[in-house]
């Protein structure tokens, strides 16, 4: 490419700066225009230029705000994928909206714009004003709708996010006392004096960006959240937020903190163990539906850290790039697969929706059926999925990496894990109990099979092992 | 080449069948017949000269840094057990015909013989796994939708049982993986004839690390018991095999049931030397309880579709029998011994095919399948009973069928590699008798239960299949040599 965007920092957030433009002018064309279609448009149109516009950016390393704002091809990678998950999401959003579209849509880009910018940030301030811009923006998302349980979700959602906020300026404050600095270079030993309170900045850092990606013990309000959001919400909450606070706290603690390599290992390690045990136990007896993927994605995210556990476990070069090529692979996938089955369940027509609910709709609507069906076996890790090439390299990595306590662990919850996947299945092919009608309007069956599509698409991003392998170092400063 | 062209053409037509609305069964039949047709050509023109090795093996790189090929290949005893395969698949398919079945149904069954067929046919790790995993969706959804009031059950749990089985098949495929290209200067390969390679493990795995070589071997091992299935793994089997409609039975207890064999004989034989002496104790130990306990359980069976699936879980005993005894033996009398488990394996497909597929025919007119309601049935029905009478003595391994080839091939290899504890194997093969008997004087013999009415015997059609199905075990029990010379060259190939 010839044409270079990134020769200034002005250049380097066209996208940025493009979107926001969108939203502000989505605000004054609220007054006239009411119409949910013309915004999903508006939204989706310039979602998409704002990719190309990433996609321009000069492919080599460039770094601004003194290592602050790093552009390399890792951080467009994650960027175009959350991109991706809010341009997946915001078709069906748009069609259940009742009321103010204006306001949902442009408080979904400015969304994106926190987004972005905390894809390419390699500081703790950066971070941490990108993540507040997320956390506010997806209270307001998850408020919308008029219906008391929308609130309630919210309020507790609220109410906790705000204490891990302040977790994260407390672990903010006690990194930058025991490195004296924001940004996240590797800082290569930490003297004895520091030890304390960078230990304290990781805990504290722990439980604020943990709880974004709800691992355990910091995930009950994402059951509660995700059941009481509307649909397109929770699955935009459970893949592209999600995705996000994984890249986050990939780069913080694995860069941040590389100078305290056994301390991130053992305490992911058993975060990562808890986290997916609990998941997927507390999904095998749940009945509700949404609170059924909303502890599957706590025990996705269990799956997720153990890429963490590889890295900080001071493994050999092929079992590093094999994790981080994981993770970015796994992200993309999970999108897809859990983004998908959280719009796949507006096809239930209630407020409460139970898993018996679907019996029945595998005669009435089998290519529906048929996709949802696809993402759970994609969930269960499955082949020939996406979700188990994911889950391949991830097993591989860990084997590489000789924690094979760590690929038991894993490999045995993600077997039991297929289990209640699986009953979902089976109640669909059920004869339904009584008559029953099922919403499969369009917004609703064309991103369910485009998820299910993709699910089965990307297994040949296997062929893209060369590349990606190639840019997986891009996750700190170097190279 | 060939082969994986049959193998395109199967997946072809596995497209054609769910997407055709009209005419589902004859569609389905038509296409299993030709697969089966092709399938007997291509062994009889490759195979008449077979000297062990692989054969039309080709390979199509996908990712080289990570050593992901598309590489098939087809040895002795794979040919075996692709024939089993397309036989099992055309009876099943056949016998299907007169319940209500949609198209899902024989697309499922299509794609069925894709996953085996492609298992088969696999000499790239990665893809043998995933093969071997996406046979299981289809029995999965077979038994799902179609089973009786217990399916979802059944379904289940035949589906978390062989899963947990499987993934520990991945950890070990992964640890010769990572090993390998560790110690090959970071040359990665899936490749199965590269890693396993008994040099290779014992030089860069069981000298540096013992511990992993023992994780590869459990994973194999469980994975395959499971499968197989065998003592204390076997709870899924019963479920399955009595819930699934009778044509997905047939295809459980002669396709499927393969699976775990084929893992013992195709991964497993190969890197024979890395595994210990205790290990293969261990092995006939629980081949000769599987045989001992599955007999007595089905013994006590008042559901003759329930005892014939005990029957078959006792007779993969031999299986495991056999495998152990190839590994303690040694020289030639392991030639004997494995070869006579790979012959196990297809005679047992084809004689559970004969059973169900006859036991099917009794249920339609009788309608049930208890032994204590069903008695005389020579007076009504004289073919089906013949032929039902046919399997049975096959399954108890009578002289001249094809049970009996592998028995005494396992027998006569158990009496040099265990000596006097061959009388529990005995002890096995008389229960199994035994019972194989009793059933067939409750259900053929004795008063006729005049509260069937009158029933009709089998149609031209039907014992078409019947007959097909007894003139293959007929012709491997009198001229074994058809099978039993590719098996055997395969076995001393690899060894």
């Amino acid at each position: 490419m010839t044409f270079v965007l990134n020769s200034s920092i002005l250049e380097s957030l066209y996208p940025e700066i493009f979107l926001g433009l969108v939203a502000f002018g989505m605000l004054l064309m609220g007054r006239r225009v009411k119409d949910w279609v013309v915004y999903t448009a508006v939204s989706i149109i310039s979602l998409l230029i704002s990719m190309i516009l990433l996609l321009l950016f000069d492919s080599s390393n460039s770094s601004f705000f003194g290592g602050a704002f790093v552009i390399n091809n890792f951080g467009l990678y994650f960027a175009l994928i959350l991109i991706t998950s809010s341009l997946y999401v915001s078709f069906t959003a748009g069609s259940e909206l009742k009321h103010d579209p204006e306001i949902f849509f442009s408080i979904f880009l400015f969304v994106n714009v926190a987004m972005i910018i905390a894809a390419f940030s390699l500081n703790l301030i950066f971070i941490f004003i990108a993540f507040e811009g997320i956390s506010i923006g997806t209270y307001i998302l998850s408020a919308h709708g008029k219906s008391k349980r929308n609130l309630e979700a919210s309020a507790k959602y609220f109410f906790t996010g705000v204490i891990a906020t302040g977790f994260i300026v407390l672990g903010s404050s006690f990194y930058f006392l025991s490195t004296g600095t924001f940004n996240l270079v590797s800082v290569t030993s930490i003297s004895l004096i520091n030890k304390p309170s960078m230990l304290l900045a990781m805990i504290l850092l722990f439980v604020g960006f943990g709880f974004k990606l709800a691992l355990v013990p910091l995930q009950q309000w994402a059951v509660d959240a995700y059941d009481g959001t509307k649909n397109p919400v929770s699955a935009f909450l459970s893949s592209g937020t999600k995705v996000l606070a994984f890249l986050v706290i990939l780069r913080v603690f694995l860069v941040g903190f590389s100078s305290m390599n056994t301390d991130v290992f053992y305490l992911f390690t058993i975060v990562s163990i808890v986290t997916m045990t609990y998941g997927n136990f507390a999904a095998l007896s749940e009945n509700n539906l949404k609170r059924m993927l909303a502890y599957s994605s706590i025990a996705q995210a269990g799956y997720l850290i153990l890429v963490l556990d590889v890295v900080s476990s001071n493994a050999s070069h092929f079992a590093f790039t094999v994790a981080i090529f994981a993770a970015m692979y796994y992200s993309l996938v999970y999108i897809f697969m859990k983004g998908g089955a959280f719009i796949a369940s507006g096809a239930v027509r209630e407020d409460k929706i139970m898993i018996n609910d679907l019996s029945g709709i595998g005669l009435k609507s089998p290519v529906f059926a048929i996709s949802l069906g696809i993402m759970m076996l994609a969930l269960a890790g499955i082949p020939p999925t996406a979700g188990f090439f994911a889950k391949y390299y991830l097993f591989l990595a860990l084997i590489s990496g000789n924690l094979w306590y760590l690929a038991v662990i894993g490999i045995l919850n993600s077997a039991i894990s297929v289990f209640y996947y699986l009953k979902i299945i089976v109640v669909m092919f059920r004869p339904a109990t009584e008559e029953r009608d099922f919403n499969l309007s369009r917004p609703i069956l064309i991103p369910v099979i485009i998820g299910a599509a993709m699910s089965i698409a990307l297994s040949f991003l296997i062929y893209g092992y060369p590349y990606i392998s190639s840019i997986v170092a891009g996750l700190g400063v170097g190279v | 080449m060939f082969v994986l062209l049959i193998f395109l053409l199967t997946i072809i037509f596995a497209a054609i069948s769910i997407l055709l609305k009209k005419k589902a069964w004859e569609t389905a039949a038509v296409e299993s017949f030709i697969i089966l047709v092709l399938t007997a050509i291509y062994g009889l023109v490759d195979f008449r000269a077979y000297t062990g090795g692989i054969v039309s093996s080709s390979s199509y790189p996908i990712d080289r840094s990570i050593g992901i090929t598309f590489s098939t290949g087809v040895d002795g005893l794979s040919i075996a057990l692709i024939f089993l395969t397309t036989v099992i698949m055309f009876a099943a398919i056949y016998t299907a015909k007169n319940e209500k079945f949609d198209r899902r149904f024989y697309g499922l069954m299509m794609f069925t013989e894709v996953g085996l067929y492609g298992l088969l046919i696999s000499r790239n790790f990665l893809f043998f796994y995933v093969f071997w995993e996406a046979i299981i969706i289809p029995v999965f959804l077979l038994i799902a939708i179609y089973g009786d009031s217990r399916k979802e059950k059944a379904s289940l749990k035949f589906f978390v049982y062989t899963q947990i089985g499987s993934v520990f098949l991945l950890l070990s495929i992964l640890t010769l993986f990572s090993y390998y290209g560790s110690s090959h200067g970071n040359v990665f390969t899936l490749n199965m004839s590269n890693l396993l390679n008994p040099a290779f493990i014992t030089k860069d795995i069981t000298d540096k690390v013992p511990f992993w070589t023992d994780f590869a071997l459990f994973g194999f091992f469980f994975a395959f018991l499971v499968k197989m299935p065998s003592f204390p793994l076997h709870s899924w089997l019963p479920d399955a095999y009595t819930s699934a409609p009778y044509p997905v039975t047939i295809v459980l207890s002669g396709a499927i049931s393969l699976m775990g064999g084929y893992g013992f004989f195709a991964v497993l034989m190969p890197i024979a030397p890395v595994i210990g002496v205790s290990t293969a104790w261990f092995i006939i130990g629980l081949g000769i309880f599987s045989l001992i306990y599955f007999a007595l359980t089905a013994m006590f069976q008042p559901n003759t579709k329930k005892m014939m699936a005990y029957a078959s879980a006792a007779s993969m005993g031999f299986i495991s029998i056999s495998f152990g005894d190839g590994i303690l033996a040694g020289g030639a009398v392991s030639y004997t011994a494995f070869a006579g488990g790979i012959y196990q394996i297809l005679a047992h497909g084809l004689i559970m095919g004969l059973v169900f597929a006859s036991l099917y025919l009794i249920k339609q007119r009788a309608g049930t399948e208890s032994n204590l309601s069903v008695s005389g049935l020579w007076r009504d029905m004289p073919y089906i009973s013949a032929f039902f009478l046919a399997g049975i003595m096959a399954s108890l391994g009578l002289p001249g069928l094809a049970g009996f080839i592998s028995e005494a091939s396992i027998v006569l290899s158990s009496y040099y590699a265990i000596g006097a504890l061959i009388f529990m194997v005995i002890f096995g093969m008389i229960i199994t008798a035994s019972y194989h008997i009793w059933v067939v004087q409750k259900t053929l013999n004795g008063p006729f239960n005049e509260n069937m009415g009158k029933l009709k015997d089998a149609k031209g059609s039907e014992i078409l299949l019947l007959s097909f199905l007894f003139v293959l075990i007929l012709v491997l029990g009198i001229y074994p040599n058809l099978f039993f010379g590719p098996i055997l060259s395969f076995v001393k190939g690899v060894i």
